[in-house]
Protein backbone atom coordinates (compact mmCIF):
# COMPACT_ATOMS: atom_id res chain seq x y z
CA UNK A 1 0.00 0.00 0.00
CA UNK A 2 2.63 1.94 1.23
CA UNK A 3 4.79 1.64 -2.09
CA UNK A 4 1.65 2.06 -4.35
CA UNK A 5 0.98 5.65 -3.37
CA UNK A 6 4.66 6.50 -3.76
CA UNK A 7 4.51 5.26 -6.94
CA UNK A 8 1.40 7.09 -8.02
CA UNK A 9 3.08 10.09 -6.43
CA UNK A 10 6.47 9.63 -8.58
CA UNK A 11 4.35 9.11 -11.48
CA UNK A 12 2.61 12.44 -10.65
CA UNK A 13 5.95 14.11 -10.41
CA UNK A 14 7.51 12.90 -13.42
CA UNK A 15 4.04 14.06 -15.43
CA UNK A 16 4.87 17.38 -14.20
CA UNK A 17 8.69 17.18 -14.96
CA UNK A 18 7.36 16.39 -18.57
CA UNK A 19 5.66 19.51 -18.77
CA UNK A 20 8.70 21.74 -18.04
CA UNK A 21 10.58 19.77 -20.33
CA UNK A 22 8.55 20.15 -23.26
CA UNK A 23 7.47 24.08 -22.37
CA UNK A 24 10.72 25.13 -20.92
CA UNK A 25 11.99 28.49 -21.89
CA UNK A 26 15.56 27.96 -22.11
CA UNK A 27 18.00 25.20 -22.80
CA UNK A 28 19.12 24.55 -19.13
CA UNK A 29 14.95 24.59 -17.78
CA UNK A 30 15.23 21.42 -20.19
CA UNK A 31 18.43 20.35 -19.48
CA UNK A 32 17.40 20.08 -15.59
CA UNK A 33 13.93 18.67 -16.36
CA UNK A 34 15.83 15.41 -18.35
CA UNK A 35 18.19 15.45 -14.99
CA UNK A 36 15.37 14.85 -13.07
CA UNK A 37 13.62 13.25 -14.69
CA UNK A 38 16.39 10.25 -15.23
CA UNK A 39 16.58 10.94 -10.98
CA UNK A 40 12.56 9.90 -10.71
CA UNK A 41 13.29 7.03 -13.07
CA UNK A 42 15.92 5.95 -10.55
CA UNK A 43 13.39 6.35 -7.69
CA UNK A 44 10.39 4.81 -9.78
CA UNK A 45 12.64 1.79 -10.75
CA UNK A 46 13.79 1.38 -7.17
CA UNK A 47 9.56 1.28 -5.65
CA UNK A 48 8.64 -0.70 -8.64
CA UNK A 49 11.46 -3.56 -7.38
CA UNK A 50 9.84 -3.28 -4.05
CA UNK A 51 6.40 -3.42 -4.67
CA UNK A 52 7.12 -6.42 -7.33
CA UNK A 53 9.13 -7.92 -4.57
CA UNK A 54 11.93 -8.12 -6.65
CA UNK A 55 14.34 -5.95 -4.84
CA UNK A 56 17.22 -6.77 -8.16
CA UNK A 57 15.69 -4.39 -9.30
CA UNK A 58 18.12 -1.55 -7.11
CA UNK A 59 21.13 -2.85 -9.60
CA UNK A 60 19.20 -1.53 -12.41
CA UNK A 61 18.35 2.10 -11.10
CA UNK A 62 22.09 2.17 -9.45
CA UNK A 63 22.86 1.79 -13.28
CA UNK A 64 20.70 4.43 -14.25
CA UNK A 65 21.64 6.88 -11.45
CA UNK A 66 25.27 6.19 -13.17
CA UNK A 67 24.10 6.53 -16.48
CA UNK A 68 21.97 9.58 -15.99
CA UNK A 69 25.28 11.49 -14.29
CA UNK A 70 27.30 11.30 -17.62
CA UNK A 71 24.69 11.64 -19.81
CA UNK A 72 23.54 15.34 -18.29
CA UNK A 73 27.73 16.17 -18.27
CA UNK A 74 27.67 14.90 -22.03
CA UNK A 75 24.99 16.90 -22.96
CA UNK A 76 25.80 20.09 -20.66
CA UNK A 77 29.45 19.94 -22.41
CA UNK A 78 28.21 19.65 -25.60
CA UNK A 79 25.84 23.03 -25.64
CA UNK A 80 28.94 25.12 -24.06
CA UNK A 81 32.08 24.11 -26.20
CA UNK A 82 29.86 22.54 -28.57
CA UNK A 83 32.61 18.90 -28.82
CA UNK A 84 32.54 16.40 -26.42
CA UNK A 85 35.93 15.05 -27.24
CA UNK A 86 37.90 17.97 -26.18
CA UNK A 87 37.91 22.38 -25.40
CA UNK A 88 37.32 23.90 -28.50
CA UNK A 89 39.99 26.37 -29.00
CA UNK A 90 37.64 29.54 -28.92
CA UNK A 91 36.00 28.40 -25.73
CA UNK A 92 39.66 27.95 -24.18
CA UNK A 93 40.76 31.42 -24.94
CA UNK A 94 37.08 32.54 -23.41
CA UNK A 95 37.96 30.92 -20.46
CA UNK A 96 41.16 31.07 -19.67
CA UNK A 97 42.95 33.50 -22.01
CA UNK A 98 44.96 31.13 -23.48
CA UNK B 1 37.01 21.70 -18.73
CA UNK B 2 40.27 23.27 -16.82
CA UNK B 3 37.81 25.27 -14.47
CA UNK B 4 35.59 22.27 -13.41
CA UNK B 5 37.27 21.55 -10.30
CA UNK B 6 33.80 19.54 -8.44
CA UNK B 7 33.35 17.31 -11.85
CA UNK B 8 37.09 16.77 -12.41
CA UNK B 9 37.39 14.92 -8.89
CA UNK B 10 33.68 13.39 -8.97
CA UNK B 11 34.81 11.74 -12.28
CA UNK B 12 37.71 10.89 -10.89
CA UNK B 13 36.69 8.95 -8.01
CA UNK B 14 33.42 7.75 -10.03
CA UNK B 15 35.69 5.94 -12.77
CA UNK B 16 37.02 3.15 -10.75
CA UNK B 17 33.48 2.64 -9.12
CA UNK B 18 31.68 2.10 -12.64
CA UNK B 19 34.46 -0.40 -13.81
CA UNK B 20 34.00 -2.37 -10.73
CA UNK B 21 30.48 -2.14 -11.47
CA UNK B 22 30.69 -3.50 -14.64
CA UNK B 23 32.86 -6.44 -13.95
CA UNK B 24 29.86 -6.79 -11.24
CA UNK B 25 27.42 -7.30 -13.61
CA UNK B 26 29.69 -8.69 -15.83
CA UNK B 27 30.42 -11.86 -13.43
CA UNK B 28 27.46 -12.03 -11.60
CA UNK B 29 24.88 -11.72 -14.72
CA UNK B 30 23.72 -14.82 -13.79
CA UNK B 31 22.17 -14.61 -11.16
CA UNK B 32 21.07 -10.81 -10.90
CA UNK B 33 20.03 -8.48 -13.61
CA UNK B 34 22.59 -7.92 -16.52
CA UNK B 35 25.33 -9.72 -18.91
CA UNK B 36 27.65 -9.49 -21.46
CA UNK B 37 26.06 -5.98 -22.90
CA UNK B 38 25.29 -4.20 -20.10
CA UNK B 39 28.42 -4.87 -18.82
CA UNK B 40 29.93 -3.63 -21.72
CA UNK B 41 28.44 -0.09 -21.88
CA UNK B 42 28.98 0.05 -18.05
CA UNK B 43 32.28 -0.36 -18.85
CA UNK B 44 32.23 1.85 -21.78
CA UNK B 45 30.12 4.51 -19.77
CA UNK B 46 33.54 4.78 -17.52
CA UNK B 47 35.61 5.82 -20.37
CA UNK B 48 33.58 8.03 -21.99
CA UNK B 49 33.69 10.02 -18.87
CA UNK B 50 36.35 10.13 -18.42
CA UNK B 51 37.25 11.47 -21.92
CA UNK B 52 34.07 14.08 -21.77
CA UNK B 53 35.62 15.64 -18.82
CA UNK B 54 39.62 15.24 -19.27
CA UNK B 55 39.69 15.52 -22.80
CA UNK B 56 40.09 12.98 -26.00
CA UNK B 57 43.83 13.27 -25.58
CA UNK B 58 43.53 12.37 -21.82
CA UNK B 59 41.65 8.91 -22.65
CA UNK B 60 43.00 8.35 -25.36
CA UNK B 61 46.53 7.76 -23.58
CA UNK B 62 44.94 5.15 -21.21
CA UNK B 63 42.78 3.30 -24.14
CA UNK B 64 44.37 4.07 -27.78
CA UNK B 65 42.02 3.81 -30.48
CA UNK B 66 43.72 0.59 -32.07
CA UNK B 67 43.27 -1.03 -28.88
CA UNK B 68 39.86 -0.32 -28.96
CA UNK B 69 39.45 -1.45 -32.66
CA UNK B 70 41.16 -4.72 -31.05
CA UNK B 71 39.17 -5.23 -28.86
CA UNK B 72 36.30 -5.00 -31.01
CA UNK B 73 37.42 -7.87 -32.83
CA UNK B 74 38.68 -9.76 -29.95
CA UNK B 75 35.29 -10.38 -28.31
CA UNK B 76 34.43 -11.71 -31.41
CA UNK B 77 36.70 -14.14 -31.65
CA UNK B 78 36.61 -15.39 -27.86
CA UNK B 79 32.36 -15.92 -28.80
CA UNK B 80 33.56 -18.22 -31.85
CA UNK B 81 36.30 -19.80 -30.42
CA UNK B 82 34.11 -20.97 -27.63
CA UNK B 83 31.63 -22.19 -30.39
CA UNK B 84 34.89 -23.64 -32.38
CA UNK B 85 36.22 -25.37 -28.73
CA UNK B 86 33.08 -27.42 -28.10
CA UNK B 87 32.86 -28.43 -31.96
CA UNK B 88 36.52 -29.84 -31.33
CA UNK B 89 35.83 -31.55 -28.23
CA UNK B 90 33.10 -33.77 -30.43
CA UNK B 91 29.97 -31.50 -29.61
CA UNK B 92 27.99 -28.73 -31.84
CA UNK B 93 28.70 -25.29 -32.02
CA UNK B 94 28.47 -24.08 -29.18
CA UNK B 95 27.14 -26.92 -26.81
CA UNK B 96 27.94 -25.94 -23.79
CA UNK B 97 27.69 -29.58 -22.17
CA UNK B 98 31.39 -30.28 -23.80
CA UNK B 99 33.35 -28.74 -21.18
CA UNK B 100 32.02 -31.06 -18.60
CA UNK B 101 30.87 -33.70 -19.91
CA UNK B 102 29.93 -34.92 -16.59
CA UNK B 103 28.61 -32.12 -15.50
CA UNK B 104 26.78 -30.69 -18.74
CA UNK B 105 25.19 -27.87 -16.08
CA UNK B 106 28.57 -27.45 -14.82
CA UNK B 107 29.59 -27.36 -18.68
CA UNK B 108 27.09 -24.79 -19.46
CA UNK B 109 28.18 -22.58 -16.29
CA UNK B 110 31.56 -22.18 -17.90
CA UNK B 111 30.45 -22.02 -21.77
CA UNK B 112 27.98 -19.10 -21.09
CA UNK B 113 30.61 -17.29 -18.93
CA UNK B 114 33.19 -17.31 -21.94
CA UNK B 115 30.72 -16.07 -24.50
CA UNK B 116 29.36 -13.33 -22.26
CA UNK B 117 33.32 -12.13 -21.86
CA UNK B 118 33.40 -12.17 -25.49
CA UNK B 119 29.76 -10.19 -26.04
CA UNK B 120 31.30 -7.51 -23.02
CA UNK B 121 35.02 -7.19 -24.76
CA UNK B 122 33.38 -6.08 -28.07
CA UNK B 123 30.34 -3.82 -26.42
CA UNK B 124 33.20 -2.01 -24.79
CA UNK B 125 35.19 -1.70 -28.13
CA UNK B 126 32.31 -0.16 -30.10
CA UNK B 127 30.94 1.62 -27.61
CA UNK B 128 33.90 3.31 -26.77
CA UNK B 129 34.99 3.45 -30.89
CA UNK B 130 31.94 5.30 -31.50
CA UNK B 131 32.74 7.57 -28.96
CA UNK B 132 35.89 8.46 -30.25
CA UNK B 133 34.20 8.79 -33.69
CA UNK B 134 31.74 11.58 -32.40
CA UNK B 135 34.33 13.42 -30.50
CA UNK B 136 37.11 13.48 -32.83
CA UNK B 137 34.90 15.17 -34.95
CA UNK B 138 35.61 18.99 -36.16
CA UNK B 139 32.63 20.88 -35.10
CA UNK B 140 30.93 23.30 -37.65
CA UNK B 141 28.51 25.06 -35.87
CA UNK B 142 29.99 28.37 -34.05
CA UNK B 143 29.42 29.82 -30.93
CA UNK B 144 27.58 32.85 -32.16
CA UNK B 145 24.89 30.52 -32.70
CA UNK B 146 24.39 29.35 -29.42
Amino acid sequence: MMFAVAIIALFISMVLVLVRLFGGPTLYDRVLAVNSFGTYTVLFIGVLGFLNERPDFLDIALLYALINFVGTIAILKYFRYRKIGDMSPLARKEETGL
Amino acid sequence: MQHHLILRVVTKLLCGAIILYAFYVQFHGDYSPGGGFQAGVIMAVAFIAYGVVFGLDAVQKVLPAWVVHKLAALGVLVYSMTGVVSLFLGYAFLDYGAFSPHHPSHGQHWGILAVELGVGITVTGVMVTIYYAFASRIPRITDEEW
